[in-house]
This record gives structure tokens, sequence and C-alpha cells, in this order.
């Protein structure tokens, strides 16, 4: 059950360096809501199926359940606190706020991270891709609609910039 | 008052250049930092406030969500986020068994465990029983478990796994007893009991008219049995809570709950305290869906931080939230209808049998439901309904949006389908010659006013491109 073996991390978490020794067997989503205080990363099933644990991992989007927390020393890791200022939302959080997409929240911040992951690679996304990249990320309150709308309106206006 | 509406409203619009305007200018509005007030809607504060006897103008706005900003900035803080100076993490073990005698709890090595500050059981608490309806309900099991989602044992140690590891040391002496998981076998005299004399413990029955003379008046009988399945809620967030057994001798519970008030009254009465020794504090839920209508632990977690001094959380993994929370009950229902050559409702009698798991929680409101609204948005002269609900050695079945109401929806719409199939009548044509109409009597003798069944259903007809109705 207890390993007991403690081990250093050093992890750029939304562009700054965090230290910490953590146990050997803590997941870098634990890591994340009780060493660092960083509770918008979610655990809603802690084995990777629900991806309210979504975070940014050297640009690549990840379920932080499934990772340890030693596995993100020396990596970049970029949670829901890092996409804005405090207080502040970025473009995608304000499309997703004006949009009221989110009904109860709590798979907001694994949403919008998975959502940025997408755009960050497919910057114009048609729904086929918008609804591959949120597949790993549950909802029960409103059934996708919004989220996914909300996607493919950014992607259309996107294509139309890139086009003209 | 009058006001010009238009200069008030502003749409939002997501195509055009003036509309793109409108859109920049709100990402603008909305990246801003925090104001004071969450910008809540599209209108000014005046637009709002309605003068007596107006409408206030909110159909057909587009309005944004007041607590979606803190959603998206992920700083909505639940139930699992918060956290307190010295908080110790609670663990519960559930049951081996769906059914078994406990003969006996040996907390010592739970106690002994590395990290371990507090351990509980059921006889430690001062009413050991809770429920909505019948309070038949142990928050820890003593003497018998009745389904494996039951808890038999608490520990409060220094970290959640110290906790769950603590957990493995516990000795429960069980003896299993026969188990019934199906809820017509539950009825039969035969079966195990799992509470008093009899499984039915809840039923409701609606009479009008004569349903056998209207049998008998029917062109055609059509008879069949339909039976939905156990759900779970599966809310995004497994319940939490954190209890402090402050000094002074009251309680404070923050905890997933949507009924701050029933869950007082429910940690007044176990903990046997007065009620103004209690404060509940609904935390912002992660989505309810009827599941976190009532207390689950909380007594017991608050037990824990009496006897270790110290505040204590608890937060459900996954598999906890499906074992150990409330489920949509599960329906067998028998309907037997009789109807005119031309698909006229003329008796419906139906069976109703919901599967309530090992306790009661809210059957009674669920058979309520569910029996006065089984015969359908339709005009029968002649019904009788029987609904009851049993016990099974499963789940609990709790409260879940509509108590019963999905279930004879799909029992009873499913078979007005078969009898438009069976009478080669269009479906739609089949409802819209039973529906309710304006004054229509319901099964419980309400006279219904504003019924707009007809319109809806040819509307929804238009808008689906059903075959025969005009675009």
């Amino acid at each position: 059950m207890r390993g007991g073996a403690t081990l250093s991390v050093a992890v750029a978490i939304n562009g700054q360096a965090r230290r910490a020794d953590v146990p050997a067997e803590m997941t870098l989503l634990e890591a994340l809501r009780s060493v660092w205080n960083l509770t918008g990363a979610k655990s809603g099933c802690d084995a990777g199926d629900c991806g309210a644990c979504t975070v940014l991992v050297d640009g690549m989007p990840v379920n932080s359940c499934l990772m340890l927390a030693v596995q993100a020393d020396g990596r970049e890791v970029v949670t829901i606190e890092g996409l804005a200022g405090f207080g502040h939302l970025d473009r995608l959080q304000a499309a997703f706020h004006l949009a009221s997409a989110f009904q109860c929240g709590f798979c907001a911040p694994g949403m919008i991270i998975a959502s940025k992951a997408l755009l960050d690679s497919h910057p114009a996304p048609n729904e086929g891709q918008v609804r591959e990249a949120l597949a790993g990320n549950l909802c029960r309150c409103t059934g996708y609609a919004k989220m996914v709308d909300t996607l493919v309106e950014i992607g259309r206006e996107a294509g139309k910039g890139e086009a003209s | 008052m009058t006001r010009d509406r238009e200069q008030e409203t502003r749409h939002v619009e997501t195509r055009g250049g003036e509309a793109d305007d409108a859109l920049q200018r709100l990402v603008e509005e909305a990246v801003r930092p925090v104001p004071a007030l969450a910008p809540g809607s599209d209108l000014s504060a005046a637009a709002l406030t309605a003068e007596v006897n107006e409408q206030t103008p909110a159909l057909g706005l587009r309005v944004v969500r007041p607590d979606s900003r803190t959603h998206v900035t992920g700083a909505t803080r639940y139930a699992a986020d918060l956290s307190m100076p010295g908080m110790l993490h609670a663990a519960f073990l559930p049951s081996a068994h769906a059914h078994a005698r406990i003969r006996a709890i040996d907390m010592t090595g739970a106690a002994g465990s590395p990290g371990v500050v507090a351990t509980l059981t059921g006889g430690e608490i001062p009413v050991n029983s809770f429920g909505s309806t019948y309070q038949d309900q142990p928050i820890l099991a003593v003497d018998r478990v009745r389904h494996r989602g039951d808890l038999v044992a608490a520990v409060a140690a220094e970290t959640e796994q110290l906790a769950r590891e603590a957990l493995t040391k516990i000795r429960v002496d069980y003896e299993p007893l026969p188990a019934v998981f199906d809820p017509l076998e539950a009825m039969s005299d035969d079966a195990p009991r799992l509470h008093g004399p009899s499984n039915v413990y809840t039923s409701k029955t609606i009479v009008r008219g004569d349903v056998e003379r209207g049998f008998a008046q029917s062109d055609h009988v059509f008879e069949g049995r339909y039976t939905t399945q156990m759900i779970e809620h599966a809310p995004m967030e497994p319940f939490a809570a954190i209890a402090v057994w402050e000094p002074g001798g009251r309680v404070h519970l923050t905890t997933t709950v949507g009924r701050i008030t029933l869950a007082r009254t429910d940690l007044a009465r176990t903990l046997g305290l007065p009620v103004s020794r209690i404060r509940v504090t609904a935390s912002i839920l992660g989505g309810n869906f009827g599941g976190k209508n009532e207390i689950r632990v909380e007594p017991a977690l608050a037990l824990l931080s009496r006897k270790s001094g110290l505040p204590v959380k608890v937060v459900y993994t996954r598999e906890e939230e499906f074992a150990s929370s409330t489920v949509r009950h599960p329906l067998v229902a028998d309907y037997k209808t009789g109807v005119t050559a031309d698909g006229r409702l003329v008796a419906r009698r139906v069976r109703l049998v919901l599967d309530g798991g090992a306790y009661a929680s809210w059957s009674e409101t669920t058979v309520g439901k569910a029996a006065i609204l089984a015969t359908g948005p339709y005009r029968i002269p002649n019904i009788h309904v029987e609904g009851c609900a049993v016990y099974t050695n499963k789940t609990v079945g709790g409260a879940m949006r509509g108590f019963g109401a999905p279930q004879v929806c799909f029992a009873y719409e499913s078979q007005m389908d078969e009898i438009a199939h069976a009478l080669g009548i269009d479906p739609l044509e089949i409802r819209l010659r039973n529906g309710f109409q304006e004054g229509a009597i319901s099964p419980t003798g309400q006279v219904l006013e504003a019924v707009g069944l007809t319109e809806t259903l040819q509307a929804a007809a238009r808008r689906a491109g059903w075959p025969g109705v005009g675009a």
C-alpha cells in the first residue's frame, strides 16, 4: 500500500518553477491539488475515464490521474488556472462563458484544457475533429451541444481568417 | 413607465459584421478582471427590475449563467476542493456481502494502523438510522448488511491513503444470508425478508370507473410487460463532505447535499442534538440529479470529528459513488388496455412494481408519482392502477429526476405505439385522438388547465417532418 519512498520533483507549472518532495506513488492530479493547491483539475473517476483531471504536459493533454507526479519532473504543466491571469479569461474561456456551455461546471476545467489542446494543434477544427478531441471528457449536465457548437464556431471563424 | 426594450436588450449574435463587433465587445468585457457583481445577463439592472404586474423581459433572451465565470477559470470550489488546518481524511468499509448477519466487528488492527486518529462503528451513533419517509437505513450497519453498498465501519487518518490502508485491517465476522435480487421474487412468500414480515413496504392504488366493464366494452384488449433498468445518477462530482465538531458543542457540516434543511433535521435526529446546534453548508454541486437529496455518512463524519477533535473530510471514490449512493428505481410494469376499433382508450389496468433496493429512501414519493402518471396524458374513462415498492438486496432506489415518471412514460408510450401499429393507426394520430384537452380530468381528479398537448405534439411533428403533417 504505502511505498514510503519520497522523491524530489521540479515542474514548471503555469510558467512558474515549482519544487516538491512527493511520495513515489502520488499521481500528478493529487500533487497538483494537495501539494500545489491547484484544485481546478478535478477527480471524477481516478481511472482515466472522465477527463475532469485533464492538464497539458509539454503541450499534450493528459489524464493527470493516470500520471505519477514524478513523471512530470522536468516538464511543463499547464492547468486551467494557467490559461489567463487571475480573474481573467482567455478567448477560449470567454467563448465557453458567453455560450453558458457548462451547468454544474465540474467537467469545465478538463473540457477547456482538452479544447485548448485541440485548437493549439488544429486552429480551425471541423465538428468531427471537435467531437474526437472531446471524446475523453464526460459531462452529465448538458449533452455537449453548446461545447461542440462553441468550438465549431471558433473553427469556422478561424477558417474564414485563413481563407481570406 | 415605458421602456425602449430594443435599446436595453443586447442580443448576442455570432454571425455577420455588426454581430462580430458585438461579440468582440462581449469578449473584451468578459476578459476584464472580475467585477464586483458578476455579469449575469445582457440586460441592465433597470430592465430586470419588474414594475408591479409587469413581466420582466426574459423569454427568448440570451443570458450568461452567473456562475459560469468561475467554472471556466477553475476557481469554483467544490466540496472536494476545500480543506481545513489539521483536517483528517475518513474512509468507510463497505459490506462484503449482499445480505449477511454481522457477528462481530474487530477494529483493533485499524485503530493501531499508521496515521489513524479515530475509528467508528454504528453502535456509537446515538440514533443510527435515517430515511426520508421511513427511517430504515443505518448510517453504519451494526448487526446486518442488506446490500453491498452498506457501510460497516469508518476510520479517520492523517491522509486518505492511510485511512484506506487501515480499512484493510478491520475484521468483520459475517454470516451470509440468502439474498433476493429480483423484485417479483422478493414479493413471493418464501423470499428472504429484508426488514419486516413483507418486502412490500409502500403502495398506491388509483381507481376510476370500472375497468372490467371497460374491457368488456372494448373492441380490442392489449397486454404487455415493460421493464426499465437501474440507473445511477453518475454526477461528475462524487459525494464529499467536511465535518467540524466545534468545541462549543455545535456541529458544522459542509457537504454535497441539495436539501440543507432536511440534512439538518437528519443530523440533529441521528446525533441527538437540537437543530439549533447543527449548521449545514451546501457546497457548490458538481451535478445532483436527485442523488444528493439526502444525507449519507455525515453523522459518522461528525462523530469522527468529535472523537478526534479535528475537522474530518471524506471524498467518495467513483466505485463508492456507484455502490453506496442511490439509483433510479428499476420498474416492472404490466399494462392491460382496452380500445375501440378506431383507437380510443376505454380502460387501462396497470400494475407497477418498483425495485426499491435495500432501504426505503424516496420510494414512497416515487411510487406515488409513478402511479399518478401511469396511465399517461390520455383520456381514459376506466382505470385501475396499483403500484408498490419492494425491498431487494440491491443498491437503494432514491430520488432521481422525475421520481418514477420517466419509467412509466416508457411503458405507456411503448404500448401506445404497439396499439397504433396493431390497429393500423398513425402513432401521432392515436395520441391526438386520446390526448388530454383543456379541462381534462387527471386520474386523481385534478381538472387540468392550460393544456397544450395537442399543439405541442403537432408542433413537434411539424419540426420533425412527420409524414402527413403540414409544414
